[in-house]
């Protein structure tokens, strides 16, 4: 598995070299290395925790709600606001795990999406409004990361890049360790038998309530950054296509195949640029893509590729007939 | 004041009956198979769509009773054939539960687009289904209002007794309640999941003509309705229609109600606030199981 | 009338069943012995198109039907009949004997064995309105046997009958059973250790990690001092 992310970060990390003078180019990356860690939370969440969490985007959302909020409201400085903004979105999350993850799949998948649903009427409505939202019209003006008193800013997109490079692998790394640690295998034991595992003294809800609390977290912080990158947010984001990209990275990746979330990510965002030609029949090429990639590429990029160099130990979720 | 109590009163019974015939067809799909299925929405506004492409589109006369004869099939068809051609071959994952929530997903995303390049952005509206009105004294009850809520409950009183009274009603309780016994008997498996999927966007689909009539359709609009059928199945219990039907007349009240008092973006906080309350207290709902 | 020959069978990554055949001839009741966890259930679900993975050949009546899905194969004549654990809970005596005829060729014939099955159990006819999942362990394996029959099948398949009841129940239901096939139907059957089996089969098998090792009549198998002592308990 760190094999596999020092390549993917190896390569992108060189980028810069070759296309840093073109600021296209380098916004795509940092995108990728964005929702590298989102899409890397929600493998966490879902494909090793296996918990049907469909509230990641939302996370996000409140995340950079957060932090433009607390930096621009309350002047405290960008990086403490984004990592205030992921200790709130790690709060909600703990309270919307507390009465769900008792629950079985289904009624986690519709609590957490219903969240999702309903944060764009709070952000828009009188509450939002009153926190500072915006409302409809979104805040407009973030301020950029400083640190050490240098401003890192999409003006000077190779500095940025460098800085998200660094948050994005500092991220995917403790999901990694939080994989490969006791929690992580005893996600793996609790996917197997949830009776088996507890017999063992697995506390299931312990560890799914953590888990949620450090992906709702991590989420949320990178919201945070994504916010004072672009300079404004808007309600838009919680619109149904974003949520559908977000899961092709995981499709593409391979649900459960970790670090296959982080090469879906990288994928994804690029794919996505590309249909960008195509305008309103964008989100329904997204739509049909998922359909297609979920039954065509059933364990995604990484689990055709595990399967097609003979390892298919590792291949995890297919039963046998 | 009493005359607006008893008018928001039929509001939320009209549109309670609507919410309890597209709840069970949720339940339906969730007892019987366990899939999840995120595109509902997007079958009701199929529904709204098919009756406008049919009437206005189209121009076709008749009125709604055609317009029934003809979406029935239709959603009957497509229920089915997206059931076997995307949900049934993910089956044999140990994984299959959280791709079905997502590739209906993609598909929900894929037909509200369809609607948007084929339809427009904007809302359409429909031609009434009736025009007229009863009216006693103060109180006007709308011929179209109770067409509404005696189609959508005659929709579920015929659903409830072809499930207690006929063979294929028993085969589809069998295999909900216990798939590997009802394959030993030799039900066919595979095709109840696709029945009980195309009966189910049946039912979201007429909720769909009967609501678009009354409001409006538009591309998007399916969302608010696959979250109010998914709160309402979960608070009456998955897998029990007399559940879902308690819960969307509870809900169907609550909506007016709120909506009425608060007004009408304070509707979906309240729903999920009784969401959270119920499951917190009760994890299985109102009544559970198969009744 | 059944054939099994050279059977192997998976579960999961588990090689279950090893090479496993044999032979069971019309009107005959065959035991099939075994440790628990031994592969005995497997090599039951196998037969009836309920394993995950099997390599081999099943012949029913010369027909080939290795790998054919259950809700087929009780159109062939075979039903697999389990404990108790695949009833309806929710439904009652009648409405699950109702769904033990719903494959084609059992519909014709569901008055007819509704009423023979009433006969054999005078206990269900009495209970016919009550819900499955409310009947006491004995009833509900007596509701198994019952639903299998109104399969019109001619071979059935018995998964471990007496698990779980008490002696004077167990030697109920093994009457049961030999008067079914005193009437007709050829019986392949599943237990661990029960003296009283001997008894009643013509045939027994005994399978012990995934391999048969042990076949013959019954003479044979009390004249084997190995099975007498470690399976029938004399």
């Amino acid at each position: 598995m760190a094999v596999i992310m020092a390549v993917i970060y190896g390569i992108v990390g060189v980028m810069p070299i070759f296309v840093g003078d073109v600021r296209f180019i380098m916004h795509i990356l940092i995108m990728c290395l964005i929702w590298a860690v989102v899409a890397a939370c929600w493998d966490l969440i879902m494909g090793f925790a296996g918990i049907f969490s469909f509230g990641q985007v939302a996370f996000f959302v409140m995340g950079a709600y957060g932090s433009a909020i607390l930096a621009s409201r309350l002047h405290i400085t960008p990086i403490l606001a984004m990592v205030l903004s992921g200790g709130i979105t790690a709060a909600i999350g703990v309270l919307v795990g507390l009465p769900c993850l008792r629950l079985k799949g289904a009624y986690i998948a519709l609590v957490t999406f219903a969240v999702h649903m309903i944060l764009e009427p709070f952000l828009k409505g009188d509450m939002g409004r009153f926190l500072g939202t915006g409302g409809s019209r979104g805040i407009l003006t973030i301020p950029p990361i400083e640190l050490f008193e240098v401003t890192f800013s999409s003006a000077a997109p190779v500095p940025f890049f460098y800085l998200t490079l660094l948050l994005s692998i500092l991220c995917t790394v403790i999901i990694l360790i939080v994989i490969k640690s006791y929690w992580g295998t005893a996600f793996l034991a609790l996917k197997d038998s949830e009776d088996f595992a507890m017999s063992l003294g697995v506390s299931a809800f312990k560890y799914k309530l953590m888990v949620f609390a450090l992906t709702s977290f991590l989420t949320g912080m990178i919201g945070g950054f994504y916010g004072h990158y672009v300079g404004m947010l808007s309600t838009r984001m919680l619109g149904i296509d974003l949520f559908v990209t977000l899961m092709i990275m995981l499709v593409i990746g391979g649900i459960g195949q970790y670090p296959g979330a982080i090469l879906g990510a990288f994928i994804t965002v690029s794919l996505n640029e590309m249909l960008a030609p195509l305008g309103t029949y964008r989100p329904l090429t997204l739509g049909a893509l998922v359909v297609v990639l979920v039954l065509l590429l059933p364990d995604g990029v990484i689990g055709l590729i595990r399967k097609v160099s003979g390892d298919e130990a590792e291949g995890a979720g297919v039963s046998r007939y | 004041m009493l005359i607006e109590l008893i008018d928001v009163f039929i509001s939320g019974l009209t549109n309670g009956s609507v919410y309890a015939l597209m709840a069970v067809g949720l339940t339906l799909v969730y007892g019987v198979s366990k899939a999840f299925n995120f595109a509902y929405g997007s079958f009701f506004s199929m529904g709204g769509y098919l009756a406008w492409l049919l009437l206005v589109g189209l121009g076709l006369m008749g009125g709604y009773v055609i317009i029934f004869i003809i979406a029935i099939p239709v959603l009957l068809a497509v229920g089915y054939g997206v059931e076997r051609a995307i949900v049934a071959p993910l089956r044999k994952r140990s994984d299959w539960e959280v791709k079905v929530m997502m590739i209906t997903l993609g598909l929900a995303l894929l037909l509200d687009n369809a609607y948007q390049v084929g339809f427009g952005a904007r809302m359409k509206s429909l031609p009434t289904m009736v025009e007229g009105a009863m009216i006693m004294g103060d109180v006007v009850l709308s011929y179209q209002d109770m067409v509404i809520f005696v189609l959508s409950i005659g929709g579920i009183v015929c659903f409830r007794w072809i499930l207690n009274n006929t063979r294929i009603g028993m085969a589809v309780r069998a295999v909900a309640q216990n798939p590997a016994g009802a394959q030993i008997v030799g039900i066919p498996k595979d095709v109840i999941f696709g029945a009980t999927f195309a009966i189910s966007t049946v039912m979201v689909g007429v909720g769909g003509i009967l609501l678009s009539q009354k409001y409006f359709v538009s591309p998007t609009g399916g969302w608010d309705i696959l979250v109010k059928s998914w709160v309402i199945t979960a608070f009456g219990g998955m897998g029990s229609i007399r559940g879902s039907l308690y819960a969307a007349f509870i809900l169907g009240m609550l909506e007016a109600f709120v909506g009425w008092i608060f007004g009408m973006t304070w509707v979906l906080f309240a729903m999920f606030g009784v969401l959270l309350i119920i499951l917190a207290v009760r994890p299985q709902g109102l009544l559970g199981k198969w009744g | 009338m059944l054939t099994v020959t050279n059977l192997d069978a998976y579960y999961g990554q588990f090689h279950v069943l090893k090479n496993v055949s044999i032979d069971v001839r019309e009107g005959e009741v065959a035991v099939m012995l075994g440790p628990n966890g031994h592969g005995k259930s497997t090599l039951l679900k196998a037969i009836c198109g309920l394993a995950e993975r099997v390599a081999g050949t099943i012949k029913y009546e010369g027909r080939e039907i290795t790998g054919m899905p259950a809700e087929k194969l009780v159109n062939q004549g075979v039903i697999y009949i389990a404990e108790n654990r695949e009833l309806f809970p929710h439904m009652t005596v009648l409405e699950n004997l109702k769904l033990g005829a719903y494959s084609k060729n059992a519909r014709q014939h569901e008055k007819r064995n509704l009423e023979k099955v009433f006969r054999l159990f005078p206990r269900l006819a009495e209970r016919r309105r009550q819900l499955a999942s409310t009947m006491s362990g004995g009833e509900a394996r007596m509701l198994a046997i019952a639903r299998g029959l109104m399969s019109n099948a001619d071979f059935l398949c018995v998964d471990e009958p007496s698990l779980g009841l008490q002696p004077n129940l167990r030697i109920e239901v093994f009457n049961i059973i030999q008067e079914v096939n005193r009437q007709g139907k050829t019986i392949l059957l599943v237990e661990q250790n029960i003296p009283q089996i001997t008894e009643m089969a013509d045939k027994l098998y005994v399978l012990e990690e995934g391999r048969i090792t042990f076949q013959g009549d019954r003479s044979e198998a009390l004249s084997n001092d190995h099975l007498k002592e470690i399976f029938l308990g004399m």
